[in-house]
């Protein structure tokens, strides 16, 4: 454990300093997760604001402000991307040389995530202040609500890294694997609850998005944070549901890794 | 007990085949062909500690995939293998710590980081305590003369700054079995001289045990004296490399200068003429005629000087590539 902790802390220290190199990238990068929710949030106010009642999905104009901003954070504190540099570390044999140190390339993977985290947040910190300030959220959550609020966020980080893992080991029976990553993003994105709030979907994709695991990424979350799941049991059940969800991914990780390294061409390397 | 023992080791690929053009890209949407190719068949050798070994053949000959199944990287089709006493493949922490290979250009380096970053890192991750880590460090940028680029950013070094940060990183840890895949690939010819003095040197201090590929013949007769000639999956030769210059070039050179033209004098009657200039003469004779001839040549012409060479191992090396090998070996 005290070897893990060393090597990751020294993975941790080079991939912000890594990240440090491209501060353009990572400011463009983190724009668009502030415009893609800020968009959604206009269209879903316009929408409401042409109502009679001024709601959609059953949320006011200061509730559709709350979701989205705290769609804004929650989606970038729990974002993964694995799907999209798997295949090019394999294609380009740098796998091979991550696969010869004595540790999982997935520490290295977890240290850039966290990096990239820890870099943004002196910009998105205070944008997130500056959106706050211009749309108004209205959150109701009790204090209980809101730290049972941040243990779901937790939860959907983990879920959220792991799961993106597990579905970027496709590379190594695929080679190629962006087909995959958009659908596994666009599915984030639809039954996720990040496009819309999963009220204003028809039933039956409701019912969709229930059993899958996207829904307690993003849409679970938000809102335990802006306080709108009241019923302590329905909170607690989100929980139990995201840790399951967590353990599957580990063991899935755990089955596939074994399975993907058997077969392992270490093309290019 | 070998530090490396390899048994009917074979790796076999599958892998994607088709005709060019469009037509059979749209064949192929419904019915893909595959071939299967046989990249190491049935191979099997052993190291002792601390030998060299070189691992010589022509492109797409197996050297490569024999190293990566050595080092972990790939699962063998079939047979067995153990390094140190351990199953390469099975990937223990233990013995990715105690060995490692260098792969040509593929980087253990932080490409936008100086390469101080990259040591720093693999210093964590191979758990090596921070006095035994200085004092490598500097014995390494010593004996590399790399103590100038270290604060150089990896992706603005040249090639040979590049490779020797390369062989820097991967020997921090110390490692008792190296893989080296073309270590002196694409550098000067300088810079791979030092590079061979360097391997040399580790061999010697730590008592490494070397396995090296390399299409320069000069890193092979620098460090090796014993090489494994592989060619479509399957060894050729495992022996000393002087024996297979008799086995395959069963001739020397004689080189002469002469003080005169000597007008028609009949070279041909002794050998093969290989160069025939109006002093100088260089003649391919039978290794067992070469004293004979040597002493006719002094005795009857006006020779300023003599010698009598191997042929050149590039020569010996490349004819193994041939069928010529199997012949010489099954004789």
């Amino acid at each position: 454990m005290r070897r893990l902790a060393r090597a990751v802390s020294a993975l941790l220290r080079v991939e912000i300093a890594t990240m440090l190199q491209y501060r353009g990238e990572i400011v463009l990068w983190s724009t668009w997760g502030l415009v893609n929710p800020l968009v959604l949030y206009a269209i879903f106010k316009a929408g409401a604001m042409s109502n009679d009642n001024h709601q959609m999905a059953g949320l006011t104009v200061p509730q559709i402000a709350a979701y989205y901003f705290t769609m804004m954070i929650v989606g970038h504190v729990t974002a993964a991307w694995d799907t999209h540099e798997m295949s090019w570390y394999i294609r380009t044999g740098r796998m091979s040389a991550m696969l010869l140190r004595p540790i999982l390339p997935m520490w290295k993977s977890m240290a850039g995530n966290l990096a990239y985290k820890i870099c943004t947040l002196a910009f998105v910190g205070p944008m997130w202040i500056l959106v706050a300030f211009l749309i108004r959220p209205e959150f109701n959550a009790t204090p209980k609500q809101f730290m049972l609020g941040l243990l779901a966020v937790v939860l959907a980080g983990l879920m959220n890294y792991f799961l993106t893992y597990v579905v970027a080991l496709v590379a190594f029976w695929t080679t190629k694997l962006d087909a995959v990553g958009e659908i596994y993003f666009g599915l984030a994105m639809f039954v996720g609850g990040r496009l819309a709030p999963l009220d204003a979907l028809p039933g039956p994709i409701r019912v969709v998005a229930d059993v899958l695991p996207f829904k307690y990424m993003a849409a679970f979350p938000v809102e335990m944070l802006m306080g709108r799941i009241t019923v302590e049991a329905e909170a607690f059940r989100g929980l139990m549901v995201q840790a399951a969800w967590l353990v599957a991914s580990l063991i899935l990780f755990r089955c596939l890794w074994a399975v993907a390294l058997k077969r392992y061409t270490a093309v290019s390397g | 007990m070998p530090q490396i023992d390899v048994h009917n080791l074979t790796k076999t690929f599958k892998v994607p085949e088709r005709e060019g053009g469009v037509g059979a890209a749209m064949k192929s949407l419904f019915r893909r062909k595959q071939k299967e190719v046989h990249a190491v068949s049935d191979v099997s050798f052993s190291v002792a500690q601390g030998e060299i070994v070189g691992f010589l053949g022509p492109n797409g000959a197996g050297k490569t995939t024999t190293l990566k199944m050595l080092s972990g990287l790939l699962h063998p089709t079939s047979g067995s293998a153990t390094v140190m006493d351990q199953v390469p493949w099975k990937r223990d922490a233990t013995y990715l710590r105690r060995i490692s290979m260098l792969m040509g250009q593929r980087s253990q380096l932080q490409w936008d980081l100086p390469a101080t970053d990259s040591f720093y890192v693999h210093s964590a991750i191979y758990d090596i305590p921070k006095d035994q880590y200085q004092q490598t460090l500097d014995e390494l940028v010593a004996l590399l003369d790399i103590g100038g680029i270290l604060k150089k950013q990896v992706r603005t070094m040249s090639l040979g700054e590049r490779m020797k940060c390369e062989i820097c990183v991967s020997l921090l840890h110390r490692p008792s079995v190296l893989f080296l895949d073309e270590p002196t690939i694409g550098v000067d010819i300088t810079m791979q001289s030092r590079i061979r003095q360097f391997i040399g040197e580790y061999n010697r201090k730590h008592g490494a045990t070397i396995i090296l590929t390399s299409h320069y013949m000069a890193d092979v007769v620098a460090l090796c004296k014993r090489i494994i000639v592989i060619d479509h999956g399957r060894i050729l030769f495992d022996g000393q490399l002087d024996a297979l210059s008799e086995k395959l070039a069963p001739f020397k050179v004689i080189k002469i200068d002469l003080d005169r033209d000597v007008g028609a004098y009949d070279f041909a009657a002794l050998g093969d003429v290989l160069v025939r200039e109006s002093r100088k003469v260089e003649l391919r004779v039978p290794r067992a005629n070469a004293p004979g001839v040597a002493e006719q040549l002094l005795s009857q012409l006006p020779v300023q000087d003599l010698t009598i060479e191997d042929p050149p191992i590039e020569h010996v090396i490349e004819k193994a590539f041939g069928t010529k090998l199997e012949k010489a070996v099954d004789a």
